[in-house]
């Protein structure tokens, strides 16, 4: 682009500028082309899932309609007196989260600096701390809830579980990725003192890491109380096990007490994490 | 009255400190994880992963059918939401939205339905039009609708005014307005959001079985109620091996719209 600026300032010939005008079309046929190839490739994804999945384009309209039937005449209005059997497992869903986000938090802090490959021991050590934190972030946290249902029982525990596990391949990769970027001259520094491993860490490293690793722990608080809300769909405790309760026996008038309690639940969370990453950062 | 200060700041920081110890040992207990079945976690652990090894399929070919469903419902369902949210995002933006009451009325309706977790819309979804995928792509592309609509209209809210008061000047119309100006701008934010949500909806659209939308969840959670151990860790691999190649193929074709315009710019 500058080149072109430049080329202009000066005078030039006529066939320069021919030159140039040739250029700019292949470059425009070489974008074109490629532009064309995404979009096919693009069209026949589309295709293939619009013709496996038999969707009708009618069912847009027709599912909102039904939907919108569906909220005001079942939902509507919501049942307040089933809030008391809410109450308890939306007690319990931030418990659930809160447990989940501290065991992930403990766990990614390890497989974090093991991962990063300026404070891990050996690369091989780093390489295999990024293959696990891979492998738990790529199966989402509701898998693991069946699984953990399966080894644990229903209830809270299988769910708490699940949501520390998948939160450690969230959140070791995040603190990993923070701790490659820092900057290594003030841990160097450090270490020029004199000062032990713990030292270095502790004065070089966590100043940097900090901002971080607050940002990145209230967001997977943000993350769990979304989760938590839905693991009980399998058992695995918290809101969602009333709410599925309520939808399967056909009271949908209580069950919008528990949607409306979810809704309720995920703003306060994010509300109380906002004003801790202000007061903290 | 400095150091009065600062002890009073210290002390306010223990304070809460100590309160969120509190609340966490309160939290564990609740949860119940100092339970006798912790303790037992060994054995059981032990036992889960003896059952598991080595991971079985019974039926491949329903497990496959399952897992390619569950990818056309994650590309129906995004489809639907990038489509619903360009269009709601251009009334959401305030600089080109007919009217400002509208720009928050629509944003209100993004936030209520980001709020709600994908999987609940899908059980709603589900009694208001029955079982199957159809549900399942509704409730992705509700879903993605509350969050991408968000981010296309920040992106239109902060494109250059300049480019749409020269538009404006030489007699464009609304319609020409946008698919001149506005378009080309948030084109590669648009795009890396696009594919960012494609991969969220492919993980939703793993789990949307499990509440009977149609694709491989259900197969897992049928697996986990006959406790086929082994079966479970095969569908785990299975979706896990969904998820990568869904990862690689978008990945893919965003290297390559960036190879192009590298090639076209050099």
């Amino acid at each position: 682009m500058s080149s072109l600026a430049k080329q202009i300032d000066t005078p030039v010939e006529e066939n320069k500028v021919l030159d140039m005008y040739k250029d700019l079309q292949r470059r425009k046929k070489v974008i074109l082309k490629n532009r064309l190839v995404l979009w096919a490739i693009i069209a026949a994804l589309v295709t293939w899932a619009w013709t496996g999945t038999n969707f009708s384009i009618a069912i847009i309209y027709t599912g909102t309609a039904n939907m919108a039937a569906f909220i005001f005449t079942d939902l509507l209005p919501p049942d307040f007196s089933a809030f008391g059997r809410y109450l308890q497992p939306a007690l319990q869903t931030v418990y659930m989260s809160l447990v989940g986000m501290v065991i992930s938090v403990i766990f990614s802090i390890f497989f974090g600096f093991m991962a990063a490959k300026n404070t891990s021991f050996h690369p091989v050590i780093a390489f295999t701390s990024r293959a696990i934190i891979a492998f738990l972030r790529a199966i989402p946290a509701l898998i693991w809830g069946i699984t953990l249902v399966v080894a644990f029982g229903l209830g809270p525990l299988a769910g708490t579980l699940a949501l520390g596990l998948s939160g450690i391949g969230i959140l070791g990769k995040a603190f990993a990725d923070v701790l490659e970027e820092i900057d290594q001259g003030q841990v160097d520094a450090v270490k020029a003192t004199g000062a032990s491993w713990f030292q270095t860490m502790g004065q070089g490293v966590w100043p940097q890491f900090k901002t971080g690793f607050v940002a990145w722990s209230l967001y997977k608080m943000d993350l769990n109380i979304r989760e938590a809300a839905v693991l009980g769909l399998i058992g695995a405790g918290g809101i969602g096990y009333t709410l599925q309760g309520n939808i399967n026996l056909f009271q949908y008038q209580q069950a919008s007490v528990g949607i409306l309690m979810i809704f309720a639940l995920i703003l306060i969370v994010e509300y109380t994490t906002a004003k801790i990453r202000e007061r903290l950062l | 009255m400095r150091p009065y200060i600062d002890k009073k700041n210290k002390m306010t920081k223990q304070i809460y400190v100590g309160l969120f110890i509190i609340f966490f040992i309160f939290s564990l207990l609740q949860v119940g994880i100092l339970d006798e079945r912790i303790f037992q976690a060994f054995s059981r652990v032990e036992n889960l992963l003896k059952g598991m090894v080595p991971p079985t399929i019974s039926e491949p070919i329903d497990v496959a059918g399952a897992a390619v469903e569950s990818l056309q419902v994650a590309v129906m369902g995004t489809l639907w939401g990038v489509v619903f949210s360009i269009v709601l995002a251009m009334f959401a933006a305030k600089n080109v939205s007919p009217h400002i009451s509208i720009s928050y009325a629509v944003k209100a309706f993004a936030a209520f339905v980001r709020a709600v977790p994908a999987l609940i819309w899908a059980l709603l979804f589900i009694v208001a039009i029955g079982l199957g995928p159809t549900p399942g792509i509704l409730a992705l592309a509700v879903n993605s609708i509350g969050m991408l609509m968000k981010v296309y209209a920040e992106a239109i809210e902060e494109i250059d005014t300049g480019i749409i008061d020269a538009l404006k000047a030489t007699g464009a119309s609304q319609f020409q307005v946008v698919m001149q100006g506005i378009i080309p701008s948030i084109m590669s934010i648009f795009i890396s959001w696009s594919i960012f949500r494609f991969d969220i909806n492919i993980r939703y659209a793993a789990v949307l079985g499990v509440v009977g939308a149609g694709g491989i969840g259900w197969e897992l959670v049928r697996a986990s109620r006959v406790m086929a151990y082994d079966e479970v860790l095969g569908i785990t691999l299975v979706i896990f091996g969904m998820i990568l190649l869904a990862e690689l193929v978008t990945r893919f074709l965003k290297d390559r719209a960036d190879m192009a315009t590298l090639k076209a710019m050099e």
